[in-house]
């Protein structure tokens, strides 16, 4: 039973919520699939990184949320909102690196709504020097698919006690995801009469009316300049698009996954951080870096809050955390 | 020894630059905190504006209409003045502007915003304000200047679901992610559910076109801010010149921004305010392409803050000549601009604005009774307004055109006029020599 029944979103208490049969269902499944993640990355050759919880900067906010203050010895650091800006840096380290962080969000209140939105989450980010968006899309599938298979495996049991129908997964194992433009998703968007601003990100109901409508995960590419932050690199060949990706569930849960190739040469860079509002003297660590070089890349990161959301079957995200904090409520 | 002279020459101005050095480009240092600045008058800015008429006719189709309408004869108090500002439902044409961050307009801004609000007018908060009075309360010992405190004295004040807060985000504002800030914050919520949140993106303003904000500050503060924005210690004898930096636009940048901004907000008002500038034209349109609400134009006889003289005398276009560049169709142009009366709104409407914005006016009347200075002051204005518009046979501010004017906007001269300084030749001047 849902335990927010009554009024907002989120658990009536924590001792209910983390002592119900449902949540350590879903904090088993979740075991599983970061196992299930670490062994496919570890066997691919990808080197795990521990990434810093604070810095002067990270990245930049999307959609209204606002970044989370640190008074550090005077300066302002912010919390993590991703390792982006620490991915594409990492890269001078090993080709192919991920990590698996806390991420936090100060998400605007409306959100607490979505069932699909936390203000702290994780993020299994994964970066790979001199690849392209179709192997991150493909990589970004295989974990995935891995995933899941993992955990229709290993934890049959808990999917059955959360009433999880695994028939729903038959296409996600059996083909590759489906893939649409991000002019595609706005055009099929209108035609339903949904309300799309075709230069913006897909609105929340847009994404949950083309999700609702799959029947296996997909991929959305191609995201408009204005719609992303400065780091997902802008098309060559087609101005104005980028070369980027969401994976998005099927069966109406949304977004898991946001990818992109990155921008990686200075004068692109400090353009594109005018363009997204960006002051770059903030970014100076890692202008220093730019300016000097850094490699070019393409990454993703998948939501695991999200991602065993989709798996289990839970009504809201929060219900897949412990520990789950949701936009514009404070304890 | 007698001082050496120079007959026809500025010798008086030489000599001040001579002993202050650059203090000198500013006006007088003991008048900040104290006096709101602007072009001053005399400095030959070319207003157009000011020689304008406003040209009534005899055959009054619409008074007709009126008299149709009504059953009765119509009279100044049948003009209904409530507009669409912006994307804000306003009692009134007209709107609060931005005031610099200075000393003078901080310790006024939340009786303006209370007025404001009493008014049902749209509010804008200026660029700097949470980084240098506070975003909640933090900078002052009781936060009686902060950014949120005005944002709440305006939405207590505002009783009929009228006007709405418009904020600014200067490059340095974005640091601190100002907007996001306030789009998650849950005080500003109630305006955001009704629609009365906006957010201004400035590439520029009328008195300093080129220039981003300026105060002055005293040692304390400027090693504050020090790492934020630019403190010159030099430019200033007493204290010292905090810049903010004017941003660096491009048309791709520009579009970009407005994008991000519907993006990223896509529930408040979206406005663009553009500088004096020549190409003021060919900016409003792109950012109206891209989906503004509202594009702001301030003319360079517009200002509240610290500026240094030459830019107040002669940088930026006069405000006609920017209302001659820029064709705002069906969308929603502002202007504001030494504005404190009606028939300069009325000359305004009626070559394409939508509404006129209040600046230093609004802080002296705000001054002259902080209970009650810019209601009155608001109220005589709207009276004017009522008494132009009707005398020119119209009965709301849309109905106003070029044909309202005098010499005609869209026809051909009758009245020779000086050429305007800015040597823009304003398209309503037809073949004016």
């Amino acid at each position: 039973m849902n335990e927010s029944a009554r009024g907002a979103p989120g658990p009536r208490s924590p001792r209910n919520h983390l002592t119900s049969p449902r949540t350590k269902a879903m904090l088993r499944v979740q075991q599983h699939v970061l196992t299930s993640v670490r062994a496919t990355l570890t066997a691919r050759g990808f080197l795990e990184l521990a990434v810093p919880l604070v810095g002067p900067v990270t990245d930049p906010g999307v959609r209204g949320a606002k970044q989370a203050d640190v008074d550090y010895y005077g300066a302002t650091y912010k919390i993590m909102t991703s390792a982006i800006l620490y991915k594409q840096a990492a890269l001078l380290a090993s080709d192919k690196i991920f990590s698996i962080a806390p991420n936090l969000r100060l998400e605007p209140p409306e959100t607490a709504a979505t069932g699909r939105h936390l203000v702290e989450f994780h993020q299994i980010d994964v970066e790979i020097a001199d690849a392209d968006r179709a192997e991150a899309m493909e990589l970004a599938q295989s974990l995935v698919r891995e995933a899941v298979t993992v955990v229709m495996r290993e934890a049959s049991a808990e999917l059955e006690l959360l009433g999880r129908d695994t028939g729903a997964f038959a296409e996600l194992l059996a083909q590759p995801f489906g893939h649409m433009s991000h002019a595609e998703a706005v055009a099929g968007l209108q035609k339903l009469g949904v309300a799309q601003n075709a230069t913006a990100e897909i609105a929340w109901e847009g994404e949950r009316v083309l999700s609702g409508k799959a029947t296996r995960p997909f991929f959305i590419t191609g995201y408009p300049k204005g719609s992303r932050g400065f780091y997902d690199r802008e098309s060559r060949s087609e101005p104005g698009v980028l070369r980027n990706f969401d994976l998005i569930a099927s069966e109406g849960y949304g977004e898991l996954a946001s990818g992109a190739e990155r921008e990686y040469e200075a004068g692109r860079i400090i353009t594109r951080m005018r363009e997204t509002g960006e002051n770059p003297a903030k970014y100076g660590w890692y202008l220093d870096l730019v300016r000097e070089s850094i490699r070019p890349s393409a990454g993703f990161g998948i939501g695991l809050e999200r991602l065993v959301r989709y798996i289990t079957g839970a009504a809201e995200v929060w219900q897949v955390c412990a520990f789950p904090k949701l936009p514009g409520q404070v304890a | 020894m007698t001082p050496l002279r120079a007959e026809g020459f500025p010798e008086q101005e030489v000599r001040l630059r001579a002993r202050s050095g650059p203090a000198a480009a500013f006006p007088p240092a003991p008048d900040y905190g104290s006096a709101v600045f602007g072009q001053p008058p005399g400095s030959g800015s070319g207003d157009w504006l000011d020689h304008l008429r406003l040209a009534p006719p005899v055959f009054t189709p619409e008074r007709l209409g009126k008299l149709i309408e009504l059953g009765r004869e119509p009279s100044y108090h049948d003009v209904t003045l409530d507009s669409d500002v912006g994307g804000l439902r306003s009692a009134l044409p007209l709107y609060v502007s931005a005031f610099g961050s200075t000393d003078a307009a901080a310790g006024l801004g939340v009786a303006v915003a209370r007025q404001a609000g009493q008014l049902g007018v749209p509010m804008v908060v200026g660029e700097n304000i949470a980084a240098k009075d506070g975003y909640r309360g933090h900078r002052t010992s009781d936060g009686a200047r902060s950014l949120m405190r005005r944002v709440k004295a305006y939405q207590d004040a505002e009783e009929r679901g009228l006007g709405g807060v418009v904020v600014q985000q200067s490059t340095e504002d974005a640091d601190a992610e100002l907007w996001n800030r306030i789009y998650s914050d849950p005080g500003a919520q109630s305006l955001l559910d009704s629609g009365r949140l906006g957010f201004e993106l400035k590439l520029g303003q009328g008195a300093k076109p080129g220039l981003g904000g300026m105060i002055m500050v005293n040692g304390e503060d400027g090693a504050r801010l020090a790492d934020r924005y630019l403190v010159d210690p030099d430019a200033v004898a007493a204290d010292l010149l905090r810049s903010s930096t004017p941003g660096t636009f491009t048309q791709e940048i520009l579009a970009a921004q407005i994008r991000l901004m519907r993006n990223n907000f896509p529930r408040a008002r979206v406005w663009v305010k553009l500088p004096p500038t020549r190409d003021v034209g060919e900016a409003a349109r792109l950012a109206w392409a891209e989906g503004a609400d509202a594009v702001t134009v301030e003319g360079a006889e517009a200002g509240t803050g610290w500026a240094p003289d030459a830019f107040l005398r002669h940088m930026g276009l006069p405000l006609a000549d920017c209302l001659a560049l820029v064709d705002p169709g069906p969308s929603c142009l502002l202007v504001s601009g030494r504005m404190w009366e009606g028939a300069r709104a009325v000359k305004c409407l009626a070559l394409g604005a939508r509404a006129i914005g209040l600046g230093r006016a609004a802080l002296l009347a705000v001054d002259e009774s902080a209970q009650d200075g810019l209601i009155a002051l608001v109220r005589c204005i709207e009276l004017e307004l009522r008494l132009l518009i009707s005398a020119l046979g119209k009965y709301r501010p849309g109905a106003l055109s070029a044909e309202d004017t005098w010499p005609r906007a869209d026809g051909p001269p009758v009245v020779a006029h000086e050429p305007s300084v800015a040597g823009v030749q304003p398209s309503w001047q037809g073949g004016l020599p």
